[in-house]
């Protein structure tokens, strides 16, 4: 199936950079591949993802209302070989709500189990890379 | 591709388990003031898909689900605003259906979506979905045909962004959570839990779902009554689910609003 992208509104749009979508296909496909894992463990994956592009330590904040009594996991990924980047899941406080979270290079992800229903913040960070900006996606999944 | 999923496995598996040797830049500040980030990448907010809210329902308890179906699905009136708000109401109604485990009537809804779409010329992105939604009814793999709902609602709201009905397409959402609404607090009125009410905490899409409106390209469609009347269900719901928990006395007053809305989308004179 052909991936279908919601592109947030990066941080950077007054640069308005055209994304390339294509590319941004590839960072959606290493976000699902990142994902596939955990739908064994009984997660579900949503078709729709979201992403763009950014700059060395810019970040973007994909907001999402989660609910209690579910699990969630949010996968992200960049297209951008040698590329380090983050996702850290935050509550409508602002203080940090995942339980776990793995980084390696391209990849990243956050395991938010809410303590309360609510609106939850994904905070996506480029942290370093060899290019000036850099394409990223966004998957989650529940169960 | 085989060295991507190569890649993976050796680390996707293994990263969970070595928290503990996440380099320090990795390592997330505690809190963060959300102020700081322009409102333009706050603002936008992630609609769940109705799965998501089903899959705690399920761990509440087993609510009595036939009783949340309805008979009369409603009535396509050639106002597409009312068949979009339509569509997401008997997108909503198929979990209902599944919920309640009710074959044929998936299949029926699964039917109703086809027509629906062909109103508002999106027949052909939901064709495959609804197809699927009917034969996984009748081999009754309910999970399946949970996500072939969620499919379709988001193919849908896809093939209206990609025919520049972003406006319609935002309304098909709507529709879906307003009549979900509905069924969620009538599960809650009747055997309410402080738990099962928080559920309805969901103040940051009803602000999403208020600009969407507020801020509708089509100024016909956003003076549309129909589309009036919802924006107003929106507003006054709100302060019913503000900070604190969400009392039975404001359950029982959300079902009540939002079933007066659900009867108006669904009623010929919509």
């Amino acid at each position: 199936m052909k991936p279908r992208l919601a592109l947030l509104v990066p941080l950077a749009l007054a640069v308005a950079v055209p994304l390339a979508v294509a590319t941004v296909n590839d960072a959606l496909s290493f976000a699902k591949e990142a994902a596939a894992p955990y739908a064994k463990q009984g997660f579900t994956i949503r078709e729709d993802a979201w992403g763009g592009d950014l700059g060395v330590k810019d970040q973007q904040a994909v907001t999402a209302q989660l609910f209690r009594g579910n699990e969630y996991w949010f996968w992200l990924a960049t297209d951008t070989r040698g590329a380090v980047i983050t996702v850290h899941v935050y509550d409508s406080d602002g203080k940090l709500a995942e339980s776990e979270f793995w980084q390696k290079g391209r990849f990243a992800a956050a395991k938010v189990t809410p303590a309360k229903t609510g609106a939850y913040y994904a905070i996506v960070t480029v942290e370093k890379s060899p290019q000036e900006r850099s394409n990223w996606a966004l998957v989650y999944g529940y169960r | 591709m085989l060295s991507r999923l190569l890649f993976l496995v050796s680390y996707g598996l293994t990263l969970v388990s070595s928290l503990g040797q996440i380099p320090s830049a990795a390592t997330p500040p505690v809190s963060i003031d959300l102020s700081k980030f322009p409102a333009a990448a706050v603002d936008e907010v992630v609609v769940p898909v109705p799965s998501e809210i089903f899959s705690v329902l399920d761990k509440l308890g087993s609510p009595n689900w036939k009783a949340e179906m309805r008979d009369n699905l409603g009535k396509n009136t050639g106002n597409r605003a009312q068949v979009a708000l339509l569509l997401g109401t008997v997108i909503a109604d198929g979990f209902v259906a599944v919920e309640a485990e009710n074959s044929e009537s998936v299949k029926q809804i699964g039917q109703e979506v086809l027509n629906l779409a062909d109103a508002i010329n999106v027949r052909k992105a939901v064709l495959a979905r609804s197809k699927s939604i009917m034969d996984k009814a009748d081999s009754k793999n309910w999970r399946a045909v949970r996500e072939e709902l969620d499919g379709a609602l988001q193919d849908v709201r896809s093939a209206m962004v990609e025919l520049g009905d972003a406006d319609l397409a935002q309304l098909v959402s709507i529709g879906g959570w307003i009549r979900g609404t509905e069924v969620l607090t009538s599960i809650v009125g009747k055997n309410y839990s402080a738990t099962g009410a928080e559920l309805l905490n969901q103040p940051e899409l009803l602000n999403y779902f208020t600009r969407r409106i507020d801020e509708m390209r089509s100024s016909r469609l956003k003076k549309e009554d129909l589309v009036g009347r919802v924006r107003k269900l929106l507003r006054d719901i709100r302060p019913l689910i503000g900070k604190g928990g969400i009392s039975q006395a404001s359950v029982e007053k959300i079902n009540k609003m939002t079933n007066e809305v659900v009867v108006v989308i669904t009623s010929e004179e919509a």
